[in-house]
């Protein structure tokens, strides 16, 4: 238990109505977008300022005690769970976006800024931010930022690090220090690159400034419909081998066009084995060109039907089925976790077929959404958490998924993060040594290891029996 | 004593000479491991008699950085020239440090790829060098840096041992990015021994446009426009009065150039010349787009005291060359300046050794002010004295010192070569 002084001073730094402590309102907080384990921290802080958030922390660093940051919590990874961290730090309130410079193609918001409103903000000069989780209307530039965070679109504009220039940081000791910033190339090391994708394990992220892009003059979006999933992972492998370069690739396969198909009715064929969502973009001249090379290549891949977006409306709907996919699923069961590992883009077949096998070995139902252009899968288990045997088997399901994209060549994620989810995993990947390298530079940061303990590494205090009883999972 | 050429065989040891200087220190011995396990021996020999190295490829751009405040060994990777695994339609490629980028080009473009990054001298440029000294050329304004198209590394620590960062996919987040921790930190926190990087297929056409302007302001004004147009700039250069090396154009020019398909190009070309047309410019059409990209980037080495980076928001680029020239004129003397529009990095070639210090000085604070930077990028050694070649890395110093210390402790890689002569 903290103390009630500690509260108390945290309490005069943020307000009373920055302190969340009465544990039927801290129920919102036991867990992120990752449910498979639960666990509320005693008390949540939610500063309004970076200058509060430095303060804050200043109240932890004189008693050493851990936190946890948090932003929108959609995170898939468990990455705001708080392990051995009684105090949760909000990001909600930084919601300002406080400059955009419009004619250098930079804007500076706050952590916890939505990913939306950055875009919402320089659309009418003909600019977006480019990273656009399917979460973007609810997640945090915080949360995309300690992610490293994707999303359809990266395959051709690249994930958060390629767009963030700058961060204000402040680190556990309470010090608020800026690297980066918005002109490039700043002499030294790269640090804003080595805190893009942290976890939150560095520090508290208060602010980003973000490089915009131009919104593209023109789109060519394509559905195409598979018979089988088989057929349309040929038909990626096939348009990347091309050395065609579509913004977004992205696979869809029966279970989840038939949960999408029943939320959004806009048509998609509930028979089809798979589809693939295409979208070229790009000044006008030459984008046909593009469109009937990747056409080409599904007809090879024996695509039974092509649809071509013919306006921005229709573009919209399309895009509304992928991006709202997630949340669909909860009309095919009352939980589901996401796997976000990732191959070689030729594997992809491979570990669509892998999947397969998994999901029937284990009596599961796995649905597959994902951006298959970068090979980064995300197979969707669905379960019952009140069946423990089920939740059992979801864990061993996608554990051995993970260690088919490993031994295939790919990583164990893409785009969600370690988290608490797949630490154990992280000996699959890397040996000591690269371990050893890690922990050396999360001690640049926070020396006390006291900023989101127990993620990422699997440090050895927290071995494989510890951990459950250590967590309340919800099983 | 470290018996070297028990090493690494007598054949790959030499003593240094003038030729192996870096910055005018020269160093004892010049020491070119065969294998990885070669590199791991030499870097814990190093460790051990508590000297200090300084990893290079073929030296083609060791003048970068402070001059080292030790030097015994001289590291030289150019013997690691292996392409290890090109996934041609994976679109990755693994290559080891030594490999110039002019081989590892030839062996992408038999796939119709290109490493999209495309630093002067390629023949002479090692992979680790690329990731290194953070090199780029003209093509970073659309395709991005190093930082953007490292996927995955492995490097030598301090101990000896292999790390690895990163893998061989295109998207990963497991773990941190070590990668970038190297990249641009000049060997200071480890030998770089492979990377593996993203490839893009190679635009099948590359022209370029040169639009003729009065002024370098009015050439980077001209710049943005084009950068905002239609015609999506495969690169987007500002020259100042002189900049253009040689070719089309004497005075300040905006030169952009125009990549893709056939019919993209001239719709690209075309959007060009309507921009042109709008602000009453003159174009200079080039049908070699790729050659004169080269051309630019040859600048940041072409023979000069010192070629200085300035680096400031791209709105600041023609005020930034302006203020550069003015100054130089002031102290009767000359600049060259060449800028990239889409970065805001301008680059200034001096020819006069005794001019650097005093431009340096009197032009880096008021860049500062405005959160930019001024590094002197390149040098010959007399240019070097006296003058703090990278200024004030800003707040995150004390990081990198505790960064460096972590990584190095016993500061075996390039010491004082670094910012904050780390
Ligand atoms: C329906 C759905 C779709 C999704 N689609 C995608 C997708 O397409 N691509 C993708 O990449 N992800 C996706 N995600 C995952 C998730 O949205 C991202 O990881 C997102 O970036 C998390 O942001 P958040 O604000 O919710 O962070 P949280 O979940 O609150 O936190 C995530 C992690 O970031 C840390 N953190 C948060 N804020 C800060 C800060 N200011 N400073 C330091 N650390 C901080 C936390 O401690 C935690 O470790 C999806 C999630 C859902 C639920």
């Amino acid at each position: 238990m903290l103390p009630a002084s500690l509260v108390a001073r945290l309490r005069a730094v943020v307000g009373a109505d920055g302190i969340v402590d009465r544990p039927e309102a801290l129920l919102v907080y036991e867990c992120d977008g990752y449910t498979l384990e639960r666990a509320a921290p005693e008390v949540v802080v939610l500063p309004r300022t970076p200058a509060e958030v430095s303060a804050v922390l200043r109240v932890l660093a004189a008693d050493h005690v851990s936190f946890v940051p948090r932003g929108a919590g959609t995170g898939l990874s468990g990455g705001t769970l708080p392990i051995g961290a009684p105090v949760m730090i909000g990001t909600s309130r930084l919601g300002r976006i406080e400059t955009i410079d419009v004619r250098n193609h930079r804007i500076v918001a706050q952590a916890g800024v939505v990913n939306q409103w950055v875009t919402n903000a320089v659309r009418a000069h003909g600019l977006c931010y480019a990273p656009d989780p399917s979460s973007q209307p609810a997640c945090s530039i915080g949360g995309n930022i300690a992610e490293n965070s994707g999303g359809p679109h990266t395959l051709k504009y690249g994930v958060t690090t390629n767009h963030v220039l700058g961060v204000e940081l402040a680190l556990p000791s309470g010090e608020l220090v800026t690297l980066g910033g918005a002109v490039e190339d700043r002499p030294g090391y790269d640090l804003v690159g080595l805190v893009v994708g942290a976890e939150g394990t560095f520090g508290i992220v208060t602010r980003a400034t973000l490089r915009l892009v131009r919104v593209p003059a023109a789109h060519r979006t394509l559905l195409a419909v598979f018979d089988s999933v088989d057929a349309a992972s040929e038909a990626v492998s096939g348009i990347i081998a091309a050395g065609i370069v579509p913004a977004a690739l992205e696979m869809m396969d029966r279970l989840i066009v038939q949960a999408v198909e029943a939320a959004f009715k806009v048509g998609l064929p509930t028979d089809a084995g798979a589809v693939l969502l295409i979208e070229i973009d790009g000044p006008a001249a030459g984008l046909d060109a593009h469109a009937a090379r990747a056409t080409a290549v599904c007809r090879t891949a024996g695509v039974r039907e092509i649809r071509v977006a013919r306006d921005e409306a229709e573009r919209a709907a399309l895009w509304k089925c992928r991006k709202r996919a997630f949340g669909a699923v909860g009309r095919l069961a009352p939980n589901y976790c996401t796997q976000d590992g990732v191959v070689p883009r030729t594997r992809v077949p491979e570990i669509v077929r892998h999947i397969a096998a998994v999901a029937a070995r284990h009596r599961l139902r796995i649905a597959n959404v994902f951006h298959a252009g970068d090979g980064n899968i995300h197979p969707i288990l669905l379960f019952d958490e009140r069946d423990r045997d089920e939740v059992a088997r979801v864990r061993a399901a996608g554990r051995e998924i993970l260690e088919t994209c490993v031994a295939l060549g790919g990583s164990l994620t893409g785009e969600h993060g370690i988290g608490v989810e797949k630490v154990a995993e992280m000996p699959l990947l890397f040996g000591p040594d690269d371990l050893v390298a890690m922990t050396r530079l999360r001690a640049v940061f926070d020396p006390e290891g006291r900023a989101n303990p127990h993620k990422i590494f699997p440090d050895a205090k927290v071995c494989v029996e510890t951990r459950v009883p250590r967590r309340q999972a919800a099983v | 004593m470290t018996d070297w050429a028990a090493l690494v065989g007598p054949t790959w040891v030499a003593s240094g000479g003038a030729a192996d200087a870096v910055d005018g220190v020269v160093p004892a011995r010049v020491v070119r491991p065969g294998s990885l396990a070669e590199v791991q021996t030499v870097v814990r020999a190093v460790a051990e008699h508590r000297q200090a190295l300084v990893a290079s490829g073929r030296g083609a751009h060791l003048d970068m950085g402070a001059p080292p405040a030790r030097l015994d060994v001289l590291l030289r990777l150019d013997r690691l020239t292996r392409v290890v695994d090109h996934q041609a339609a994976d679109m990755t490629v693994t290559v080891e440090a030594g490999c110039p980028l002019a081989a590892l080009g030839a062996a992408l473009g038999s796939a119709g790829q290109w490493l999209s990054l495309d630093p002067p001298r390629p023949e002479e440029t090692t992979v680790g060098g690329l990731v290194a000294a953070n090199l780029s050329g003209p093509l970073r304004a659309s395709q991005g840096g190093v930082r953007d198209l490292l996927i995955g590394l492995r490097v030598v620590n301090a101990d000896g041992a292999v790390v690895a960062g990163g893998g061989r996919v295109v998207k990963n987040v497991a773990g941190y990015d070590l990668p970038k921790l190297h990249v641009g930190a000049l060997g200071s926190v480890g030998v770089i021994v492979e990377a593996t990087f993203k490839v893009r297929p190679r635009p099948p056409v590359e022209e370029a446009v040169v639009v003729a302007c009065g002024t370098a302001r009015e050439a980077a004004e001209t710049a943005l426009v084009l950068r905002d147009s239609d015609a999506a700039p495969l690169w987007l250069q500002v020259a100042g009065a002189g900049g253009l090396p040689e070719g089309p154009g004497e005075g300040a020019a905006a030169v952009v150039g125009l990549g893709g398909i056939a019919e993209e190009v001239a719709d690209a070309r075309a959007c060009v010349e309507r921009v042109g047309a709008s602000l009453g410019l003159r174009t200079l059409f080039v049908t070699d787009g790729a050659a004169l990209r080269a051309r630019l980037g040859a600048f940041a080495v072409e023979p000069a005291a010192a070629v200085l980076r300035a680096a400031t928001l791209p709105s600041e680029v023609g005020s930034v060359m302006e203020r550069l020239a003015a100054t130089a004129r002031e102290r009767q003397t000359v600049v060259r300046c060449l800028a990239d529009a889409a970065t805001g990095v301008v680059r200034a070639a001096l020819t006069e050794v005794l001019a650097v210090g005093p431009l340096v000085k009197t032009v880096r604070p008021d860049l500062e002010r405005h959160g930019g930077t001024l590094v002197v990028e390149r040098a010959v050694p007399d240019a070097k004295v006296g003058v703090d070649v990278w200024g004030d890395p800003g707040p995150g110093l004390r990081l990198m010192r505790s960064l460096k210390a972590a990584f190095d402790p016993g500061g075996i890689f390039s010491p004082g070569r670094y910012v904050g002569s780390l």
